[in-house]
């Protein structure tokens, strides 16, 4: 499969406002997206995820690197690159709130070259598809943040780009809307053959659209796997065990000093341990150990890891690029 | 074609906008009537009433052309303003055909409204004062046309300006000053002023309104003057624009909240 994304070295740094020092935020990124892949794009605020996706999308000029969309150089040639790119950008602010919902999509599309009529079709089919049609003649200071939202990705379908790049696409919405844009992204997946970026806090939003993700921590990418390799490489190892007694300071030294990662007792008078397995062979280890002392066991869960833990874990413990690509 | 489509979009975005802010626009006309009727009756009480007439008739076309210069040149500079606190402006660099063809087409739908809105206040003046002036349409056409180019070129200085530093509305205020400095001097006391923008051009449109000149009454020499200021300007303003919006870019401020 092609390239469609191919970014190399990529760096930019900002003056701060007033100040002399300069804020680095992508500190030398390369990333290649295949056509038709789904890219989550993570990392804690202030990582730099922004900054990437204007980069990539050419309104933000990198300080050193090369970006090619389809092959073009966005450097040489921005407005061909162009032709291939939309994006809805984080905030409320991708759209026109004194224009109707239909007028900012035929105005958005206009000035991209495209007529009413070539737009006509593909815009009915959106706004019955995005649940817009009672609104559709609505003002879009009128409509709700989601809807709103819904209208922004809209504006960026009916452009009909190869590429689109989302920012924080369900920031600030409730459960239910967040899940309909959700929702909304899958169908938009699996009808269309688009590459699509999104950066996201919405965990839900990675497990249930993306196939992969990209971390990204102080301006470098810190991970890069597909969800499910993520997922498996934390979810093997983790397991509670929940005791039916209280244990002694002996046996909670022993055990912490071997594969127990923490200690508790619930409101019951449990134990529960939970631990860390890396080989099978500790998991005999770890029974033997509780046989002999003659400590009861209640029940062995296997904690299932959500993305939030896995994200958790690679951004605040150290985990590395390397460390991935060696699993 | 496809600048057909962009540019049809915008003029029916203006056309959209003026009538959801028709209350807006209505008054705004009003408020320069009121002004004008101010300076009119001030000519009457306090003026000499041997030219009376020509000073009114003065005041009319400079009026007329200074509300004009403002509209066409200042205007982009409120558009920009108003796209980085919307928030647009990042949507419209996202155009493959270029921000600067949707400026352009902003500039261009909007002066043709304000061209609509200046015949119509040029002729209510004309009534108010019970005075005619020359309209020759063969002779004032081309060299409006001239000038108005010029004024774009202005227009996309301004519009690079307000890209880097957004809020530009205080130079904004300044700039009527500046243009009603550009509309009311006549070239004949400031011959320096020739290589400004549309002084060249308000006053031949003087000279014809006012003091009958046809087309022929004016030499070569005037023309190519006229020609080459638009040129001039047209060209300054794109090259400057073009260097703004890449600084925006480098220096991360475009659109920036
Ligand atoms: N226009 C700007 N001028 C100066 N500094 C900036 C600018 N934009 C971003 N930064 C700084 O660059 C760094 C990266 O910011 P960026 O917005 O890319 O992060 P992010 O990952 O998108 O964060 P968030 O999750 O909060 O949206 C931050 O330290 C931010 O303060
Ligand atoms: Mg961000």
């Amino acid at each position: 499969m092609e390239n469609v994304i191919e970014i190399q070295n990529v760096k930019k740094s900002y003056r701060k406002k007033g100040a002399k020092e300069k804020v680095e935020a992508v500190k030398g990124v390369s990333l290649t997206v295949k056509k038709g892949e789904i890219v989550g794009l993570l990392g804690p605020n202030g990582a730099g995820k922004t900054t990437l996706i204007k980069m990539m999308c050419g309104l933000l000029i990198p300080n050193e690197g090369t970006i090619l969309i389809n092959g073009i150089n966005i450097r040489q040639k921005r407005l061909q690159a162009m032709e291939h790119i939309s994006v809805v950008l984080e905030g409320n602010r991708n759209l026109y709130w004194r224009l109707t919902v239909k007028e900012n999509l035929e105005y958005f599309a206009g000035n991209r070259g495209h007529s009413k009529k070539q737009i006509q079709e593909k815009m009915e089919h959106l706004i019955d598809r995005f649940n817009l049609r009672e609104k559709e003649n609505e003002m879009v200071n009128a409509l709700s943040r989601g809807m709103q939202q819904k209208v922004a990705v809209a504006v960026a379908l009916i452009a009909n780009t190869d590429v689109i790049f989302l920012d924080e696409p369900t920031l600030g919405l409730d459960l239910e809307t967040s899940y309909e844009i959700r929702t909304l992204l899958k169908e938009i997946v699996e009808e269309e053959q688009k590459t699509i970026i999104i950066s996201t806090h919405d965990m839900p939003v990675v497990q249930e659209v993306c196939e992969r993700v990209v971390i990204v921590n102080h301006g470098n990418i810190v991970a890069d796997d597909r969800v499910e390799n993520l997922l498996q490489l934390f979810e093997s190892k983790a397991y509670l065990f929940t005791l039916n007694a209280t244990l002694t300071k002996q046996q909670i030294s022993f055990l912490e000093t071997h594969f127990v990662t923490s200690i508790s007792q619930n409101d019951v008078g449990q134990t529960l341990l939970e631990v860390n397995i890396q080989q099978s062979e500790d998991f005999y280890r770890i029974i033997d150990l509780l046989a002999k002392e003659q400590i009861p066991i209640e029940k062995i869960d296997r904690t299932t890891v959500d993305f939030e833990e896995v994200f958790m874990k690679i951004v605040k413990g150290g985990y590395s690029h390397e460390m991935a690509k060696s699993v | 074609m496809k600048w057909l489509n962009l540019f049809k979009v915008n003029i029916k975005r203006e056309v959209i906008l003026l009538k959801r802010y028709l209350p807006n626009t209505i008054s705004m006309i009003l408020t320069f009537y009121i002004i004008f009727l101010g300076m009119f009756f001030g000519i009457q009480v306090v003026g000499d009433p041997g030219s009376a007439e020509m000073n009114t008739q003065y005041v009319i076309v400079n009026y007329i052309f200074w509300y004009l210069s403002m509209a066409v040149m200042a205007g982009i500079g409120w558009t920009v303003q108003n796209e980085v606190t919307l928030g647009t402006l990042e949507q419209i660099y996202m155009s493959p055909l270029g921000a600067w063809r949707i400026f352009l087409a902003r500039i261009i739908s909007s002066t043709v409204v304000e061209m609509i809105t200046m015949t119509i206040m040029l002729f209510v003046s004309m009534l108010t004062a019970g005075t005619w002036l020359n309209i020759d349409i063969i002779a004032i056409l081309p060299i409006l046309i001239l000038m108005i180019v010029s004024m774009l070129g202005v227009s996309f200085m301004i519009a690079g300006a307000a890209v880097i530093f957004k809020q530009i509305g205080s130079f904004l205020q300044i700039s009527q000053f500046i243009f009603a400095g550009l509309t009311f001097v006549p070239l004949s006391t400031a011959p320096f002023l020739e290589f400004a923008p549309i002084v060249k051009g308000v006053d031949m449109v003087r000279q014809i309104m006012i003091f009958d000149y046809s087309w022929t009454d004016f030499t070569v020499v005037d023309y190519s003057s006229l020609i080459l200021n638009a040129i001039l300007y047209f060209a300054l303003g794109i090259f400057v624009f073009f260097r703004c919006e890449r600084v925006a870019m480098e220096k991360g401020v475009l659109g920036q909240h």
